[in-house]
């Protein structure tokens, strides 16, 4: 499933490396119009409901927190 | 008082700094609340009244949200809405009724009787901090505070309070309350920060003010050249009084131990509109995406709006169509907040617009620079941006800072007519209030601005840089760095200090 996860961030921007990339917020690697697709891709693939409480860096700084996440809203 | 008086530098914050050294560590937050409102009362005198009603009304609205249970989310949603259309209405009912009702009897064959209210300073800074509060309550990032006093201490920290930045209450609470002690690496750095505002505000930005005030204020009298270099002195002038304010309240907070948000990241270094708001005025950009852009773009209709955008639209597109509205909403309240004028109603759209197309132009970019042959991380490509955002900023300034959007568009249309580049030599532009010499100081000025931001730029860190040399060479720099500000800051007889551009937002 985490390799659903990693498909649909190549989608958005193939230039980054999500298997070690720990920054991808602090550093400008997703922008907020990235972001935005990657809720509304996240959504559709894993059916949860991501708020704006969600958005935060902590949440999407890397592919490792964004799986956590993920599971969080799943249960 | 102001930030820039002596009796602010050299009485006000000493006599604080050393109160404050010398209470026991749990009363130093007391202390520096008591400065605050000391400092806030002496520069708004009445208008107090609206910081403490703020303060007091948000802390209760806090407590209210912590008493709700788990399953009460209409209620705190209630709660919530309650608190900001009270903070947001009487911001909206003091800065913008009159621009509202002379327009509807400009518009209408109407003849409302327009009010006059004195806007309390840094109303919209505090109103802003205060609604992220009770929002980061409501969506439980952090528990409403017990303490009256600390959140008071958080809304009216004195070095922030009139131009920022923005704080927000889990990043700063509980550094204004810890009371740290003053340390030598603090009070050092801190003062360093200090006068580097210090520099920028008195030696660039007040040196130019005769400039652009001549320039703006009869903008009928002049064309071509000098209005494009008089919107080019108003964006300097705008960067240098606006980071060093900042640079001014970050470094005296310093000295506290206090470390405050960064508002600017070498903002002119930009490649796109976008970015360019990342790197300036950086808490209001946050603030504006984090309580407005994801909340909108996150309501079940925009979301629907973007699925069915992108299915019909394709990837790019559909994904613009999405943030479109939550964009426009954006962009109207950043206009709107800098000021009630349709100037800043327009500065807010023009930034909509290039964010917008530079988005849906990003592929066409990209096609650009491969059938050019240029890498769009190469010098050259870097060059045209660079040359391209310097024309998108100073355009928008030239709105921001005009006298009116009619006048806005003159000024620009005038920028095309009457182009001379005589003017350069003939002495014209030494009949706008300012001679060689101030040139001179404000191109100095500016160059070594130049040269710090592009060092940060680099990641070099000076202080630190500075920490790491002997000790005259540090002391020999510092001196003359205050010198440097003494000798050739723009006060005194013949000069108008800028007025603090941001306080009056």
């Amino acid at each position: 499933m985490m390799e659903k996860l990693l498909k649909i961030l190549e989608d958005i921007n193939p230039d980054n490396d999500y298997e070690t990339e720990e920054h991808l917020i602090d550093d400008g690697l997703l922008d907020s119009f990235a972001i935005l697709e990657l809720v509304s891709s996240l959504e559709d693939a894993f059916g949860v409901e991501i708020t704006p409480t969600e958005l935060v860096p902590q949440n999407f700084n890397s592919a490792k927190a964004m799986w956590a996440m993920l599971g969080r809203l799943q249960k | 008082m102001q930030y820039v008086s002596l009796l602010y530098l050299l009485a006000f914050l000493p006599l604080v700094l050393l109160a404050y050294g010398l209470s026991p560590q749990r009363h130093r937050w007391k202390l520096l609340l008591a400065a605050s409102y000391i400092f806030y009362g002496l520069l708004s005198k009445t208008l107090i009244i609206y910081l403490l009603f703020s303060t007091i009304s948000i802390h209760e609205l806090g407590l209210w949200l912590n008493a709700c249970q788990d399953g009460e989310k209409e209620r705190k949603r209630r709660i919530l809405w309650y608190g900001v259309f009270v903070h947001i209405g009487l911001l909206a009912v003091l800065k913008y009724s009159a621009f509202f009702l002379e327009s509807l009897n400009a518009v209408l064959p109407l003849a409302l009787p327009v009010p006059s209210f004195v806007l309390p300073a840094g109303i919209s800074f505090f109103t802003l901090q205060a609604v992220s509060y009770l929002s980061d309550v409501y969506h439980g990032r952090i528990r409403g505070d017990e303490s009256l006093g600390r959140l008071a201490l958080y809304l009216a920290f004195f070095p922030a309070i009139v131009e920022g930045p923005i704080c927000r209450y889990a990043e700063t609470a509980e550094e204004l309350y810890a009371g740290r002690p003053l340390t030598y690496k603090n009070i050092t750095f801190g003062a360093q920060r200090m006068v580097w505002g210090l520099f920028k505000k008195l030696v660039v930005a007040d040196r130019l003010n005769i400039f652009v005030q001549k320039i703006f204020t009869h903008w009928g009298q002049y064309s071509g050249l000098v209005v494009l270099l008089g919107a080019a002195a108003y964006t300097l002038q705008l960067y240098a009084d606006f980071s060093g304010c900042i640079d001014l309240t970050i470094g005296t907070a310093e000295l506290f131990g206090v470390r405050l948000p960064e508002n600017f990241r070498q903002p002119f270094f930009s490649r796109t509109a976008s970015e360019f708001w990342r790197r300036w005025h950086i808490t209001l950009g946050t603030w504006f995406k984090d309580y407005i852009f994801y909340p909108l773009s996150l309501t079940r209709p925009v979301k629907a709006l973007g699925r069915k955008a992108r299915k019909t639209l394709g990837r790019r597109l559909g994904q613009t169509v999405q943030v479109l509205p939550p964009l426009l909403a954006v962009w109207v309240c950043n206009g709107l907040w800098h000021g009630a004028g349709w100037n800043y109603l327009f500065f807010g759209l023009y930034y909509f617009v290039l964010i917008v197309f530079g988005n849906l132009l990003e592929p066409a970019a990209d096609r650009a620079s491969h059938l050019l042959g240029l890498s769009r991380e190469g010098g050259i490509w870097r060059v045209f941006q660079t040359v391209k955002m310097a024309a998108i900023v100073v355009t928008g300034e030239l709105f921001f800072r005009a006298e009116g959007l009619a006048a806005g568009f003159a000024m620009f249309g005038s920028i095309f007519s009457g182009w001379n580049r005589a003017v350069l030599t003939d002495g014209t532009l030494l009949r706008l209030g300012l001679d060689a010499c101030d040139f001179g100081v404000i191109a100095a000025g500016t160059l070594v601005m130049l040269a710090v931001d592009l060092l940060h730029e680099r990641g070099v860190c000076l202080r630190e840089k500075l920490a790491q040399t002997n000790l005259p060479l540090r002391w020999t720099i510092c001196l003359a760095a205050v010198l440097a500000v003494v000798i050739f800051g723009a006060y005194g007889a013949g000069y108008a200090p800028v007025d603090p551009l941001y306080a009056g937002f």
